[in-house]
């Protein structure tokens, strides 16, 4: 090989030798790890096949909650928080003063760890001084107060509502990029036809913001069966496991309970799920970007 | 909508929003007594800066936010380097492994970190580098890369053909045209890289979690959480502890907020 045939390999190397070391080569390794019962100490792994697989839908009594959480989840995302992301895209794409300021607040959340986001709310959910319930209580509705994060049937709802204050400028972003790019032809086109401005909506906006609502929804499906920060620093999965996903699972079983072929089948469970969502939104793309 | 509605609706929605920041910063200028008798919605009594400088020293936020500013100050530069020179490789070395290659860094995004947890962990404590900066710098590096390509790979390919030819002609050898030509010219990609990446490691919690036992090796994640297990219920200490940790991120989002809001819809889009 001469020097220009060496040459790519040498610019590549770093990149290549540290992705190959951090993120496929032990991903593989997971793979490996999931068909083996383990506690991570003994010098030997038991050979199981599926049995980690199959364990999980039939003996965890957790693992099935997990997962129905994290689809929850994704289906409250995609309903409250991209529509309130949506909506929000609507308010703000008019020239209107305070626009930057107010584009700035619902942004910002964003931008915090999952972890001070927990930090945050879990105080305003505080039972006997946090704001929700202060608020209740002045308002005079004592019978609304809860332990919200200490009651099982309500505690992933509340831990949602942080999630919803957090991931909501997301979606609003990447939908004013999309509304400023539309044509106005179509509108004034309408007007004249006599739409009103629902119909102008319905017909003209959504069909023109195909490619935003893909990428919205495939973002949002993704981040939705990762969860994990938010649910850790808030409740731990608790009360009673009622707020365990995937990932927070996975790192109970792991890295907790020492059930390292358990925990390496759940991560690979998550793997094949977010494949599902992937794996259609790249060929996607892929097919837009050649036409 | 007419104007009067569209704003009456989007104030008491930026107010709903930002009612949670407000209680955290009354709560945090309080002392606990204050906060024990008086109403929540009730201006503090006195200001108690004294409650942040509790929490800066004797809570170590300071040793949180060392540890946090000075993985960030070498993983960034050092990680986009990487990054920007494969992805020259892949849009500027005429090289028949490009598009095989390119697609596999992708293969990177598809892997949730989960699935590497256990391999890591064994790799790191026998090379004993589990709470070592050197550890969590290799491991926030690699799970950045894939990204990183993604991003100075579309931009690389943005650049003109031209331009290297003429770099050529200058007498610029491949690293010459690296230095001179592609990094100046991609210095708006590279800086909305380097806003996302610090970003991310200033806030990411499970590879710290995982990776940094030793408390003194914290970052600003993982130490928020130690400080709430040491001072559950001292609730204005806790909410200073919060207030520090977000003020380095507010400052650099107040001052690079285009980048933010522009630079994310343009790279999610690739």
């Amino acid at each position: 090989m001469g020097l220009r045939a060496v040459k790519p390999w040498i610019f590549l190397l770093p990149a290549l030798v540290i992705y190959m070391t951090v993120i496929l080569v032990p991903s593989l390794y997971t793979l490996y790890l999931s068909f083996f019962s383990w506690n991570g100490i003994a010098p030997t792994k038991t050979f199981v096949s599926l049995h980690n697989y199959i364990d999980l839908f039939m003996k965890d009594t957790v693992f099935p909650r997990a997962l129905k959480n994290n689809l929850l989840w994704m289906i409250g995302s995609l309903i409250v928080t991209l529509g309130l992301g949506l909506s929000l895209a609507l308010l703000l794409n008019k020239k209107l003063k305070g626009r930057t300021l107010l584009r700035g607040i619902f942004y910002f959340p964003y931008i915090l760890s999952g972890v001070v986001v927990a930090t945050v709310w879990a105080w305003m959910y505080n039972p006997t001084q946090g704001f929700v319930n202060k608020v209740l209580e002045s308002a005079g509705l004592e019978s609304w107060t809860h332990a919200w994060l200490a009651e099982p049937k309500i505690a992933l709802y509340a831990v949602f509502v942080a999630g919803v204050w957090q991931g909501v400028g997301q979606p609003m972003v990447l939908f004013l990029a999309g509304l400023s790019t539309l044509p106005q032809d179509p509108y004034e086109a309408a007007i004249i036809d006599g739409a009103n401005p629902f119909q102008s909506f319905w017909y003209i906006t959504i069909p023109l913001l195909q490619e935003t609502f893909v990428i919205v929804i495939a973002t949002t499906m993704i981040a939705s069966m990762k969860v994990y920060d938010i649910i850790i620093a808030m409740t731990g999965g608790g009360p009673a496991e009622s707020t365990q996903v995937l990932s927070s699972w996975m790192y109970y079983q792991t890295f907790k309970f020492a059930n390292i072929g358990i925990g390496s089948a759940i991560s690979w469970m998550l793997v094949f799920i977010v494949m599902i969502v992937i794996v259609p939104y790249v060929y996607y793309t892929t097919k837009k970007s050649h036409l | 909508m007419s104007g009067a509605i569209r704003y009456v609706v989007l104030i008491v929605l930026s107010v709903l929003f930002v009612i949670p920041l407000v209680f955290i910063a009354f709560t945090a200028v309080k002392s606990n007594a204050d906060l024990m008798n008086h109403p929540f919605y009730t201006l503090p009594k006195q200001l108690h800066w004294d409650n942040f400088l509790k929490a800066w020293k004797q809570g170590r936020m300071d040793m949180y936010m060392k540890n946090t500013v000075l993985i960030s100050v070498i993983k960034v530069p050092l990680g986009i380097l990487i990054e920007a020179l494969a992805a020259f490789a892949l849009t500027r070395l005429h090289f028949k492994w490009s598009e095989p290659l390119f697609t596999l860094f992708l293969v990177g995004m598809m892997i949730p970190m989960q699935a590497t947890l256990v391999p890591l962990n064994i790799l790191l404590n026998k090379t004993h580098l589990v709470s070592t900066y050197p550890g969590i710098i290799l491991i926030y590096i690699g799970f950045g890369i894939p990204f990183g390509i993604l991003i100075l790979r579309g931009f690389f390919r943005t650049i003109p053909k031209e331009l290297d030819e003429a770099a050529l002609i200058d007498g610029c050898g491949d690293i010459g045209k690296f230095l001179r030509v592609i990094i100046p010219l991609s210095m708006p990609a590279i800086a909305t890289l380097v806003i996302f990446d610090f970003m991310a490691t200033w806030n990411e919690f499970l590879l710290a979690q995982i990776f940094i036992t030793k408390d003194t090796m914290k970052t600003i994640t993982t130490g928020l959480m130690a400080f709430r297990g040491q001072f559950t219920t001292d609730y204005t200490l806790l909410n200073a502890a919060v207030l520090i940790s977000i003020v380095p991120i507010f400052i650099v989002y107040l001052t690079f907020q285009k980048y933010f809001v522009n630079g994310m819809a343009g790279s999610v889009k690739g």
